[in-house]
């Protein structure tokens, strides 16, 4: 298990260390195309040559080799990677640190995630598990045209119509009756709030996971009906043991190695998800942060977030692939 | 359980199986899989089943243990008696609660019919545990015991792998301390050493034989190999598309088999110096299950076969002296007949 784990984290740094060069090359030839971001800095205002250059060297864009196209610098990457080894994430253009902003921003987005992971297998083990007992039952049918329904219903849609229809009405409802920072009221509030984070996160996080969920529900009816025949499931009927014991050691827990590995898949599709949320919800997040540094030019903002979401993207992976190996002795042993 | 003999001498037997026909719905049609079987076995005997691959062995005997998926398999007829309880009307849940208690099987593939994911000591003992209560402790020591019983080397080491770091002959034996695990009085063995190679299925089938003599306890022998079923069976039941054709003590049918099928099963026992062998070498091959030819289901295939056999089915059971039984127009011609 130790030499398993050690692979994967230094799989995973591999991995990282890929993201970050890739996304350099490709923020180095966007600026090689487009013309210096520290522009940006200055808005409308066209700054003198001298103010330009303070700019560019104060965010590390003043090599030379950001105007010749074609030249991966790898000055500047080096230099970027030495600094993000100490803990230099570099500013924004309005002169925050980015490892600031990361830091108010990365908590409410992990929260939203937490959330829709969980929704993600609770509603996907539920209804998945009772499709798969009940094949070719009423209830299966209702479940799987469910699924369907819910593919077909986009996060926006979702959210624009809770927002606009379910939010207010419902929140009037939970202020006049509990009172307006009751957890009810909160829970509704159409827009989220710093202060009350996780209460304000999970209706959203809970319409994310479900746009997400009919793909688990499906998975997890697959993985279970497979199980239900297995060998090795009639092997422990055979000795006798109630059908809920059968069903819990036996087919629950070995349909839930597919699963686990589906939630690593999905979790980067979630992202975009996430981005979309947090922007109708006003929910101050990654997705919120990188959408507005990517309009305003924000170089080092860009870079910075979306290498702490690789960073994410990779723990999430290694985490997966503990759990996956923790579930299934054919891979701990391999 | 008594094994003590009636007045008349034989042993009051622990399971019996009466006129069990057991169908499936497929799309195809309705597939009559097994078809007024009836067997016995009584303690400290073995029945060896025997008949070519679809006869009806795996459906019989899941039927037994109430582990048939009901649909598509439908229980059309027939008893299942264990000492004096009818398993059929007890429902499903009761019945494999009896079966767990009384009656184990073993699987034809091990590593199939073990969970991956628990380890070996865990699943021995999973039944002594949900069942009986049985303590962690309790349960770790009983599971070496288990596995020594079954001659695993290195058992205390090896109760806390998992079924793939087993040898398939290691882990055919896990299945059978598995078994042995709630000291059953019957064991049903399916077919326990088809997926082994050949100095490991001697070895299997001797373990098995000597448990069996040990314990008394009645052991039904699923098997292809009519070799085997010479050197451990007392009573055989060969079965063909579903029927019992002819039953049994082994001397006898070694002696002069009563049917032709079974004549043809004996004359294709494979031996050392020729290679792959086995049933194969009967001419043609097993009805399609839904369409079983008319009269005897054997006809076309049968060396005695004439006009009547193609219009009547033959009675389910010739009786023949010295208690045997055969379904076929010239029972008492066919064991008569001398050329081997
Ligand atoms: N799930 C099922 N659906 C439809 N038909 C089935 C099913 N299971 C078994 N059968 C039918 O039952 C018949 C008997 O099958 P069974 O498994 O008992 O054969 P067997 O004698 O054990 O053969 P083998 O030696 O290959 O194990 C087969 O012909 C098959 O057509
Ligand atoms: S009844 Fe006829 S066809 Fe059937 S086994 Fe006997 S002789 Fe052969
Ligand atoms: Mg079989």
């Amino acid at each position: 298990m130790g030499r398993y784990i050690t692979r994967r984290v230094l799989q995973g740094f591999l991995t990282l260390f890929l993201v970050m060069f890739l996304l350099h090359l490709l923020t180095t030839l966007a600026i090689q195309l487009n013309g210096n971001p520290a522009q940006a800095f200055f808005g409308d205002r066209t700054p003198s040559p001298s103010q330009l250059a303070a700019v560019e060297t104060r965010y590390g864009l003043d090599d030379p080799c950001y105007d010749q196209l074609g030249n991966p610098c790898i000055g500047p990457f080096v230099e970027r990677l030495g600094d993000y080894a100490q803990g230099d994430f570099g500013e924004s253009l309005r002169g925050r640190p980015v490892t600031d902003i990361v830091s108010t921003a990365a908590p409410n987005t992990l929260r939203l995630f937490v959330v829709v992971t969980i929704t993600w297998l609770a509603i996907g083990m539920t209804l998945g598990g009772i499709a798969a007992r009940r094949r070719g039952k009423a209830s299966d049918h209702g479940i799987r045209g469910l699924s369907i329904l819910i593919d077909a219903l986009p996060i926006f849609v979702l959210l624009l119509v809770y927002k606009y229809i379910f939010s207010v009405p419902l929140s009037r409802w939970a202020k006049d009756t509990f009172g307006s920072d009751s957890l009810p009221a909160l829970l509704f509030k159409p827009s989220f709030s710093p202060q009350h984070a996780w209460a304000t996160l999970i209706v959203p996080g809970i319409l994310l996971g479900l746009a997400g969920s009919a793909a688990f529900i499906r998975l997890v009816r697959a993985a279970q009906l497979e199980t239900y025949n297995a060998d090795h499931v009639r092997t422990a009927r055979s000795k006798g043991l109630s059908e809920r014991h059968v069903s819990r050691h036996h087919v629950v827990r070995n349909s839930a190695i597919p699963v686990v590995t589906a939630v690593g898949i999905v979790f980067t599709e979630a992202l975009a998800g996430a981005v979309i949320t947090e922007g109708m919800m006003n929910i101050y997040g990654m997705g919120g942060v990188l959408w507005k540094a990517v309009q305003d030019s924000d170089v080092s903002v860009v870079i910075g977030v979306v290498t702490l979401l690789a960073a994410v993207t990779v723990v999430v992976m290694l985490v997966v692939d503990v759990v996956y190996a923790a579930l299934d002795p054919r891979i701990r042993y391999e | 359980m008594t094994t003590d003999p009636t007045r008349d001498g034989t042993p009051v037997p622990l399971l019996q199986v009466d006129d069990l026909a057991i169908e499936f719905a497929t799309p195809d049609g309705v597939v009559r899989a097994v078809d007024g079987l009836s067997y016995s076995v009584s303690a400290g005997r073995t029945l060896a089943i025997v008949g070519e691959s679809g006869s009806g062995k795996s459906v019989s005997s899941l039927a037994v243990m109430g582990l048939l998926q009901q649909p598509p398999a439908r229980i059309v007829r027939g008893s299942i008696r264990f000492g004096g309880t009818e398993l059929l009307s007890l429902g499903q849940k009761a019945h494999r609660a009896v079966c767990g208690e009384n009656i184990a099987m073993v699987f034809q593939d091990a590593l199939a019919a073990l969970n991956p994911v628990h380890t070996v000591g865990w699943q021995l003992t999973e039944a002594l545990r949900a069942r009986h209560g049985m303590s962690r402790r309790d349960a770790t020591a009983r599971a070496v015991e288990l596995l020594d019983l079954v001659k695993v080397p290195n058992a205390k080491q090896r109760v806390k792998e998992y079924p793939h770091q087993f040898s398939g002959g290691m882990r055919q034996r896990v299945m059978i301390a598995m078994a042995l695990s709630m000291d059953p009085e019957v064991l049903i063995a399916d077919e326990p050493t088809t997926a082994l190679d050949v100095t490991v299925q001697a070895q299997i089938m001797r373990l098995l034989s000597e448990i069996q003599a040990e314990r008394q306890m009645g052991l039904i022998l699923i098997t292809h190999d009519m070799g085997v079923v010479a050197n451990v069976a007392d009573d055989v039941t060969v079965m063909y598309a579903g029927r019992a054709v002819e039953q049994a003590s082994v001397f006898d049918i070694y002696a002069a088999p009563a049917h032709p099928y079974t004549r043809a099963l004996l004359g294709s026992i494979p031996r050392l110096d020729q290679k792959g062998g086995g049933l194969a070498v009967i001419p043609g091959r097993p009805p399609d299950p839904t369409q079983v030819p008319a009269g005897c289901a054997f006809h076309p295939r049968c060396a005695f076969a004439e006009d009547v056999c193609r219009a009547d089915p033959p009675p389910p059971t010739v009786s023949l002296p010295f208690d045997r039984t055969s379904a076929c127009h010239f029972a008492e011609e066919v064991m008569n007949h001398d050329e081997h």
